[in-house]
């Protein structure tokens, strides 16, 4: 952000782009928030949630080619640990009796819940992920997974703390469209950053050939760790989020599906495209909704999902490798791009990130 | 107690046979074109439903049914790979992991859509619940032809892949389709024949879950689905052996996780499941009878 | 110019006042949101048939306040969270006039809240825990008894009929229903000076209860009766495999076991010595329920699958009664009257707002099942 002149120039182009973007996304949610009304905008805020999470989910599916489907666990986590904090002190003591006297008389506002969840899915991540990471391939979505179903078993018995089965409900309102377009936007530019980064080209040479990447100095359990635990912050965030817009949170909350979902949306947009699993995180949650009054003209409930899922397969049959498979559009990527990059590598300006 | 002990084994093998007969199918086509096809719990509930079909359309005797059940499970897996996973062959594994969910969604809402989200009774004859005496415990005619017929079928199956052309062409494309392709072997044919096996087993699967447990719905084959793919990546993904021996391991860890210990723990017993899988991944990364092999491209 | 705005906005409310009371034929708008796929699909279809028929008849007879049809607005939810939210605020931008939905008390909690936020009444025709309306607000009405009725008239008739001293509880882990149910029963069962013996946990999903049974055998000396708590899916397969290991103890749960598969699955000969508390329907012959039953069947050619149709029957009967009562279709005014309901002839028992914390005081059934029988043994009455 705090570049230096010479180098601001050579951005112009994709920084342009970018930040006309953001203002046009700034301008819509202004003008939505003003006029739509709360049907609309619960779809914004999902559909914004959903590109949120497809976008930090690249991080390891698309850019390290790690295949993790640990996302909604990471929600959870974040999700619940928020809850914790901003539940109302009034019914606290009756939902969660074994709480610890410094937590039951907090109640927390969204920004440090936001916080919290985040950063607790990312320790969480450093934790699950120094092991697990070392899986490859399906090993890996097995073991990620498993770690979605053990955190829900986890959540499901820890009755005095989370009230179990039965979920926390009556949460606070908290989140709005404003939210979660400054998250989304953080989001899709901290991925985009990366990806352009000497980080994001180390996780894209393991990707391409872990040996390879490992002989030229990079150090693939570091950059591993990275992705996930960066991509764990922001589900968490996600999680904060999506708990304080549904207000309610219960182990069932984050399923198996929401990670076939978002996975889904990574491989139409395209495995490693930020633009990709943007457009595709937006066009599956507005296409569910278009499609559900067709439902009750047909009296066939279950025929949205069905066409869902067959358009899916024909897509995947004439575009095996999405829409954009790990492109971006080239308007927000500028003609300079490669010969930036080299800039940066020769004139040796030390990164912080890509040395791990 | 070793009665109790007993009944829990006996328990343990019973539910370990179905889940081996699933876990064999997974293995198979991953062994084969390298592809997870979570569409494949799925053919357990078709190969439920096809016997409830049969058994009120046509009166068979039973093993005819199960004959006709595995058939319309090896159609079934034939036109899934025809229709949906042909067209997909070199695409990125991740694609074909994505259509086989996308399949998977379609099959089970097609279910709730024509045969409504109602559970469904399903009966054996009165026989086949007589219970045998095993030592201090008792072993159901449903449970030992359950064991019996999975042996039978897997044994069959070794025998298959081991001594036919088919199984040597299937190992064959295994190993290396492109050279197997250059050595004349049909590769189609080959990977069909994975399917519509490895279908046939997980639709009989389905006639004794159904049999056993006496209740269908269009959603019950999620659940052993993704039970048959812990199963397989445990004994290894691509061994057909490995699949067997993690099917039964997972069987036998369930139940003794649930008989052995105090009953408060019981509802643990998905985070104990899974928490091991993930545990004998980290100390055998190819499972237990997988061979190391890079990723094929 | 938000002035002019404003000033614009409330002329056209007035304006489209005056053109509601012209136009008298209007449809009076209901949002129903119901868990037609995913894991609750199988409680959430047969009230949506029960719901379906209710409307097709009262529209049939002429509609309500005096030529007004009933138009429903029904979105499938997909047993999923987000879609509830989402759907709540979809039906809600629709101008209904009130909201029904969901067997279940999360989902029921994920919703109900923004229908209170709009002033809008939600019903829900199966969700039962018994702090619904107090956690919700004036807005949220149940069709169903609560939880603590059906437990306690379970506890009072496996205590006091049963003669049980000595009971082992089984319970559901997985689910805010079985688990506040069991917690209703051993309360009351240990207040009229029972014992619990035994608690025993299962997840729903599971189809195999050997470990819980071996344990359930292993517990000396026996136990005087079983407590399931559990939902449908589940309620066949206990009862199952229990018999087939040869236990004859009596198996006692709630309306979770209100379906015909706690004889089917089981099968005649095995499907002995089961009771359970539930929605005054099953096996009576109150004329309201005979007729229900037979419009069922004609219109859907099979009998009620369980409870949840005539519940899901009864919740759109409810509304509309009060929409009559209320004579007008204003949230406002249905919601006054939704409150001032006294013994609604409701298939699934009278119901009448009359305590304090809104859950209607309905009679609870007591059914037996015996050689795959159901039989009315008895009527709680609730104080």
């Amino acid at each position: 952000m705090a570049a230096p002149d010479e180098r601001k120039r050579r951005l112009s182009r994709p920084a342009l782009a970018g930040g006309a973007l953001l203002a046009v996304g700034m301008l819509a949610v202004a003008v939505m928030t003003h006029s739509l009304n709360d049907y609309l905008l619960t779809l914004a805020c999902f559909a914004g949630l959903h590109v949120m999470l497809a976008a930090s989910l690249q991080l390891t599916n698309g850019f390290t080619g790690l295949f993790s489907l640990g996302h909604p666990g990471f929600m959870m986590v974040g999700g619940y640990l928020a809850a914790v904090f901003t539940y109302p002190v009034r019914r606290k003591s009756y939902m969660m009796p074994e709480l610890p006297d410094f937590i039951a008389t907090q109640q927390w506002d969204l920004p440090p819940a936001l916080l919290l969840g985040g950063v607790g899915a990312a320790l969480m991540a450093l934790v699950v992920g120094f092991p697990v990471l070392r899986l490859r391939g399906h090993y890996l979505a097995v073991a990620t997974l498993g770690f979605i179903i053990v955190v829900r078993v986890l959540i499901n018995n820890m009755d005095g703390y989370t009230r179990g089965g039965l979920g926390l409900n009556g949460l606070p309102l908290l989140t709005n469209l404003w939210w979660v377009f400054g998250w989304t936007a953080l989001t899709v530019f901290i991925c985009w950053r990366i990806k352009h980064s000497s980080l994001g080209r180390a996780m894209m040479a393991i990707r391409e050939n872990e040996m390879a990447a490992q002989c030229m100095g990079i150090r693939p359990v570091r950059t591993k760790l990275t992705a996930f635990v960066i991509g764990a912050f922001f589900a968490g965030v996600a999680g904060v989020l999506w708990t304080h817009l549904v207000t309610v949170i219960t182990p069932g909350s984050f399923s198996i599906m929401l990670a076939f979902t978002l996975v889904a949306m990574l491989v139409i947009g395209g495995t490693g495209s930020l633009a990709g699993a943007v457009i595709a995180a937006l066009g599956l949650s507005l296409l569910a909704e278009v499609l559900k009054p067709l439902e009750q003209t047909f009296d066939a409930y279950g025929l949205s999902q069905i066409l869902i899922a067959l358009g899916l397969i024909l897509v995947l049959i004439f575009r095996p490798k999405g829409f954009f498979g790990s492109r971006e559009p080239s308007l927000l990527t500028g003609p300079g791009t490669q010969e930036r990059y080299e800039t940066v590598a020769q004139t040796g300006r030390p990164s912080q990130q890509g040395r791990t | 107690m070793s009665g109790y002990l007993t009944q829990q084994l006996i328990n343990g093998l019973t539910l370990g046979s179905m889940y081996a007969l699933v876990a064999i199918g997974f293995s198979m086509i991953y062994g084969i074109i390298r592809l997870i096809n979570f569409a494949h719990g799925d053919i357990v509930m078709i190969g439920a439903f096809v016997t409830v079909g049969l058994v009120t359309a046509t009166g068979l005797p039973w093993p005819l049914i199960a004959l006709g059940v595995m058939i319309t499970g090896a159609l079934a897996g034939i036109t899934i790979d025809t229709v949906a996973f042909r067209p997909l062959r070199g695409a990125p594994q991740v694609t074909g992991f994505i259509t086989s969910l996308a399949v998977s969604v379609l099959l089970q809402n097609l279910g709730i859509l024509l045969l409504t989200a109602q559970p469904r009774n399903f009966h054996f004859p009165e026989v086949m619940r007589q219970r045998l005496p095993v030592g201090q415990a008792t072993l159901s005619i449903i449970d030992l032809s359950i064991v019996i017929t999975a042996l039978v079928l897997m044994a069959a199956l070794v025998f298959l892949v081991k001594r036919t052309r088919l199984g040597m062409a299937m190992r064959a494309t295994a190993e290396n389709p492109q050279v197997a392709r250059l050595m004349g072997i049909n590769i189609n044919r080959a990977i069909l024949a994975a399917f519509a096996i490895g279908s046939a087993l997980a639709a009989v699967s389905g006639l004794m879950w159904g049999g056993k447990y006496g209740q269908i719905d269009p959603l019950l084959g999620f659940l052993p689905g993704l039970k048959a793919f812990v199963a397989a990546v445990i004994g290894g993904v691509g061994s057909i052996p490995g699949a067997m021996l993690g099917g039964y391991l997972l069987g036998l860890a369930e139940v003794l996780f649930v008989g052995l210990l105090p009953a408060e723990y019981s509802s643990y017993r998905d985070a104990f499941v899974f928490g091991l899988l993930i545990v004998v991944l980290l100390v055998l990364p190819n499972g237990l009878l997988g061979r190391s092999v890079e990723e094929r491209a | 110019m938000l002035r002019t705005l404003r000033i614009a906005s409330v002329a056209a409310v007035l304006a489209f006042a005056a053109g509601a009371a012209a136009l008298a034929a209007e449809p009076i708008k209901v949002g129903l949101l119901y868990n037609l796929t995913g894991g609750l699909s199988s409680l959430d279809n047969p009230a949506l048939n029960g719901s379906k028929l209710r409307a097709a008849q009262i529209n049939q007879a002429g509609g309500l306040l005096g030529g007004r049809k009933l138009e429903l607005i029904i979105l499938d939810t997909k047993t999923d969270q987000q879609e509830t939210a989402k759907g709540a605020q979809r039906v809600l931008s629709e101008n209904i006039a009130a909201g029904i939905g969901y067997s279940d008390t999360t989902f029921v909690m994920a919703a109900a809240p923004l229908f209170q936020a709009k002033g809008i009444p939600f019903i829900t025709f199966g969700a039962t825990h018994p702090m619904l309306p107090t956690w919700v607000g004036d807005n949220m009405f149940m069709t169903p008894f609560g939880d603590d009725d059906q437990s306690y008239a379970i506890a009072d008739f496996t205590y006091d009929k049963l003669g049980a001293r000595r009971v082992v509880v089984w319970t559901d882990n997985s689910m805010d229903f079985t688990k506040a149910l069991s917690k209703f029963f051993i309360e009351r069962f240990t207040e009229r000076g029972g014992e619990i013996i035994k608690g025993d946990a299962f997840m729903m999903g599971d189809t195999d209860f050997s470990a819980q049974i071996a344990r359930l055998q292993s517990v000396s000396p026996p136990p005087d009766a079983v407590f399931i708590s559990a939902i449908p899916s589940e309620a066949g397969l206990t009862v199952k495999q229990i018999r087939e290991q040869g236990l004859s103890l009596p198996i006692v749960s709630g309306d979770g076991f209100d379906t015909e598969l706690v004889a089917d699955v089981p099968g005649p000969k095995l499907a002995n010595n089961v009771y359970f508390s539930t929605h005054t329907y099953r096996a009576d012959d109150r004329k309201e329920v005979l007729d229900f039953v037979d419009a069922y069947k004609s219109a859907y050619g099979k009998a009620p699958e369980n409870a949840f149709a005539p519940l899901g029957y009864d919740a759109v009967g409810l509304l509309a009664a009060a929409i009559e009562k209320a004579g007008s279709a204003d949230p406002d005014k249905i919601r006054q009257a939704m409150a001032a309901t006294r013994k609604y002839p409701a298939v699934t028992g009278e119901i009448s707002y009359t305590r304090a914390n809104m859950v209607p005081p309905k009679p609870v059934a007591i059914i037996g099942v015996q050689g795959g029988r159901y039989t009315l043994l008895e009527t709680w009455h609730p104080k």
